[in-house]
């Protein structure tokens, strides 16, 4: 049967790989090729590379690294961080990357899905969601790495932007991210059994156990993580192990 | 030996290229009848829309050179992922579209409504392959390959698959016509055991089997 | 083989056969709850054809013999499985090797005395290199910082600078002794372990290239620091036609009868280690700071290298599984004296080290630090360097 996978996400900034905490506080964690090697040789299931790199001229960073990851890791590749036009997307997609994350730009402009789903195939188009609880405990999609609150309902935008034609959600607790406390599986099961597409589990794995819940208890198809790779000595071996383990049906390494 | 890639705008190709590069072919990424002509294999590759790809595809006007070197010359050819279903007679996916006919097969959707599986089909899945076929030597009995489409094939004859996946009920991950080997999984992204197969593609001889 | 129904830890899964718990790195549990690790050995004790390896082997040799400077380079370390190797390779296949030893700067007393005499029983030519002390140090605290395991500089020394002289030579065979498939999942007896930089990617390197090193030192290196822990270019190792592989992966390995063998034709002596039990004298005698290496193991993971050395006993029947667990429990978990040692080394207090170490436990173990008596001093340990 379809298995469950473990995706290794790499922050890019100038070029290195960092890692922070709520995308503060930045720590070098890398060079993004050799890390995309050795998440290749541990049998990732598939990479993400987000590009934080603030300014436009930069882009070319995340286009280079698309390019040589692909040359030898031959696995599915997903590129994000500030895309807004077809034209991002198609650059990232000649480059080689396989599935394009899209965010902000959607928010602003939900149409832009689906003329990014027509035009390259909705499964190429991946709609990461950044989510915020709020004080009155209820959950608020957010864009721009946090800065910006929207008001709108995570279930609720991510079964619009399904509609649209995105072909798969990439779900971000931001208030976890980089804590390693765990995700909110909470908020994951909420939006995973309300939208038929899959939906990848982000922000707070900590622990292998986090790994497991995600996709346990918050009916994730797919676990993101980044820290517990960087700041552990969890590997994506150890944490296939684990899973298997627990019973999760994952690829062998 | 020569590999040409066939771009019709469609399809991760740097991706296919590298791949078969790291398999031992030398490759050509093209849109140019000279170049399939004097390839010694064929790779169709594609994702995205049946209509799409369909029309693409014949916009580029190498249906003609296509069929000569694949249905008379015999040239091996690898369809993978909407480049196989482009090869059936017919699509459902957003109405009904015509494909090549090559294959005796219709593409339909995932019925998933009784299983509740996610759509599309995205991620690793374990194939069975039917045993002693050289396009699956050095793959185990249940190799994982990547997956990731929400139309399979429909094979009008059983036969004609020589791999199946079960996602919600089983379905063709391989078919195999005289020299036209097509998977719905890609070699390309499914790291070892893609390069494997891919490596098989390259040594095998159509006539022998 | 008899199963172990004896409790061993607290909290941890062990494998009915091996007793190695679910913390172990590669560990996964079959239904009849027996590792992938024992399932590996099982098949190399029942379904690999060794004669028809060995055979693999000669025609390997053969195909390099007497066209370089050297037929071949051996890697070495001074311990009993680098010492098999090389004495293989010269008594038994006559190959003129050039021997390669990586010092990590912690080589105890004992193996630096059975190496000259190895060597010069043999009648070797050798390479020694010790990297950078002020490098070095700087890359074990930011490898313990990051991973809790601050070998990193000697993992990826020992794996890249032979690779870097067989490059440099034009030495393209490089033959290793043990496959990790002995004792890891990484890899399994099924499929062949080549010693190249997918496997220093997969598991030697601990996921830290010298490139990310770079960028995490953030300039206190070069990258010209870091070359002999570098993997070197693939291109320039397909220019000579390059092949790495282990010994082991050839002829059936089997460490108690080795280290006989070596104890005999070599005078090659065993040495006491920390927290491992006299009847073991052959293992891991190569390193100083091996006592302050399980240790961490035993913090972050739960179990130590009595454990490792039991479990390969019990898959080859050597031990019940009560003499294990009886050794383990006397053994591991114990506070290396040398950590006063590795403290100076890297300048930490012990407060220091052990916060540490508590960031890197593997779930779902849970350190019981309270109670984890103090070692006794190696008997070498007053004459380490200490500059």
């Amino acid at each position: 049967m379809l298995k469950v996978r473990l995706i290794p996400s790499l922050l890019l900034l100038n070029g290195r790989c960092v890692k922070g905490v709520r995308f503060a506080d930045f720590r070098d964690v890398g060079h993004p090729i050799t890390a995309a090697r050795v998440y290749d040789a541990q049998g990732a299931d598939e990479l993400l590379f987000l590009d934080i790199t603030a300014s436009v001229e930069n882009r070319s960073t995340l286009f280079e690294v698309m390019a040589r990851a692909a040359e030898e890791c031959f696995m599915p590749l997903t590129a994000g961080g500030g895309v807004r036009s077809l034209g991002d997307i198609r650059t990232l997609l000649r480059c080689g990357a396989d599935k394009v994350s899209i965010n902000t730009a959607a928010v602003e402009r939900p149409a832009f899905i689906r003329e990014a789903a027509e035009t390259f195939g909705r499964q190429c188009i991946m709609l990461s969601i950044d989510c915020r609880r709020r004080a009155d405990g209820r959950y608020e999609v957010v864009t721009r790495r946090g800065q910006d609150a929207t008001g709108r309902d995570p279930l609720a935008w991510a079964q619009e932007a399904e509609a649209h034609g995105a072909g798969e959600i990439l779900l971000t607790a931001l208030d976890r991210e980089g804590t390693r406390q765990g995700y909110d599986v909470e908020l994951t099961r909420a939006v995973a059994k309300g939208v038929r597409v899959p939906v990848i589990a982000a922000g707070g794995a900590g622990s292998l156990q986090h790994l497991v819940d995600g996709v346990a208890a918050g009916g994730a198809s797919a676990v993101s993580a980044a820290s517990l790779f960087h700041f552990t000595d969890q590997s994506v071996i150890k944490a296939k192990a684990y899973m298997r383990n627990a019973g999760l049906d994952v690829r062998p390494s | 030996m020569l590999v040409t890639v066939i771009d019709y705008g469609v399809g991760n190709l740097r991706s296919v290229a590298k791949a078969l590069e790291a398999a031992g072919a030398e490759v050509c990424v093209s849109a140019e009848a000279a170049d399939l002509r004097r390839a010694d294999r064929l790779v169709l590759p594609g994702v995205g829309a049946f209509a799409a790809g369909m029309a693409n595809l014949l916009k580029t006007g190498l249906i003609d050179v296509l069929t000569r070197e694949v249905r008379e010359a015999d040239k091996p050819l690898l369809a993978i992922c909407l480049g196989m279903q482009l090869l059936a007679r017919e699509s459902e996916e957003d109405g009904w579209h015509a494909g090549l006919g090559w294959l005796p097969a219709r593409v339909v959707e995932f019925d998933t409504r009784a299983s509740g599986l996610k759509v599309p089909h995205m991620g690793w899945n374990e194939i069975v392959p039917r045993p002693g076929l050289p396009f699956f030597v050095g793959l185990g009995s249940r190799p994982t390959f990547y997956f990731v489409h929400s139309y399979h094939l429909a094979p009008d004859d059983p036969r004609l698959t020589v791999a199946t996946c079960d996602y919600g009920g089983v379905f063709p991950a391989a078919v195999w016509h005289a020299n036209i080997l097509a998977t719905q999984f890609h070699p390309e992204k499914s790291q070892d055991n893609g390069l494997r197969l891919l490596r098989n593609f390259l040594a095998w001889s159509p006539a022998a089997c | 083989m008899p199963r172990a129904s004896l409790p061993v830890y607290d909290h941890l899964r062990t494998c009915t056969q091996c007793l190695l718990p679910e913390t172990q790195e590669t560990l996964v549990f079959d239904g009849a709850g027996v590792c992938n690790v024992c399932r590996q050995i099982e098949y190399k004790q029942t379904q690999v054809d060794w004669a028809a390896k060995e055979r693999e082997f000669v025609a390997l040799i053969e195909q390099y013999r007497d066209r370089h400077d050297y037929d071949c380079i051996v890697p070495f370390s001074g311990g009993k499985d680098s010492t098999f190797t090389l004495y293989t390779l010269v008594a038994k296949y006559r190959v003129k090797p050039l021997v390669v030893r990586f010092d990590h700067g912690f080589l105890r007393p004992t193996v630096l005395e059975n190496s000259t005499r190895t060597i010069k029983k043999l009648g070797v030519d050798v390479l020694h290199f010790r990297p950078n002390w002020r490098v070095v140090q700087k890359l074990m605290q930011e490898s313990l910082r990051r991973k809790g395991d601050f070998c990193w500089h000697c993992h990826t020394g020992i794996f890249s600078y032979p690779m870097h002289i067989a490059v440099k030579f034009k030495i393209p065979l490089v033959i290793w002794g043990e496959p990790s498939a002995e004792y890891v999942s990484y890899y399994t007896y099924e499929q062949p372990e080549e010693v190249d930089e997918k496997r220093f990617n997969r598991f030697v390197n601990l996921g830290i290239t010298a490139e990310d090193m770079h960028g995490m030192l953030d300039g206190t290196v070069t990258l010209r620091d870091l070359k002999p822990f570098t993997y070197p270019e693939l291109r320039d190792l397909r220019a000579l036609n390059f092949r790495s592989v282990c010994l082991g992966s050839f002829i059936p390995w089997d460490v108690r009868a080795q280290a006989e063998l070596i104890r005999r034709e070599l005078g090659w002596k065993e040495e006491r280690v920390e927290g491992v039990p006299p009847q073991y004298g052959y293992e891991k005698i190569e390193c100083a700071m091996q006592g302050v290496r399980d240790y961490l193991k035993f913090l972050k993971r739960g179990f130590g290298r009595t454990a490792h050395l039991v479990a390969i006993d019990l898959r080859n029947g050597r031990i019940t599984p009560e003499e294990a667990v009886a050794l383990i429990h006397r053994y591991d978990g114990q506070r290396p004296a040398s950590l006063d040692v590795f403290l100076e080394y890297v300048g930490l207090s012990e407060a220091e080290f052990m916060d540490i170490a508590l960031q890197h436990v593997i779930d779902p173990h849970v350190p019981e630090v309270s109670t984890i008596p103090r070692g006794e001093a190696l008997w070498d340990q007053p004459l380490w360097d200490r500059s």
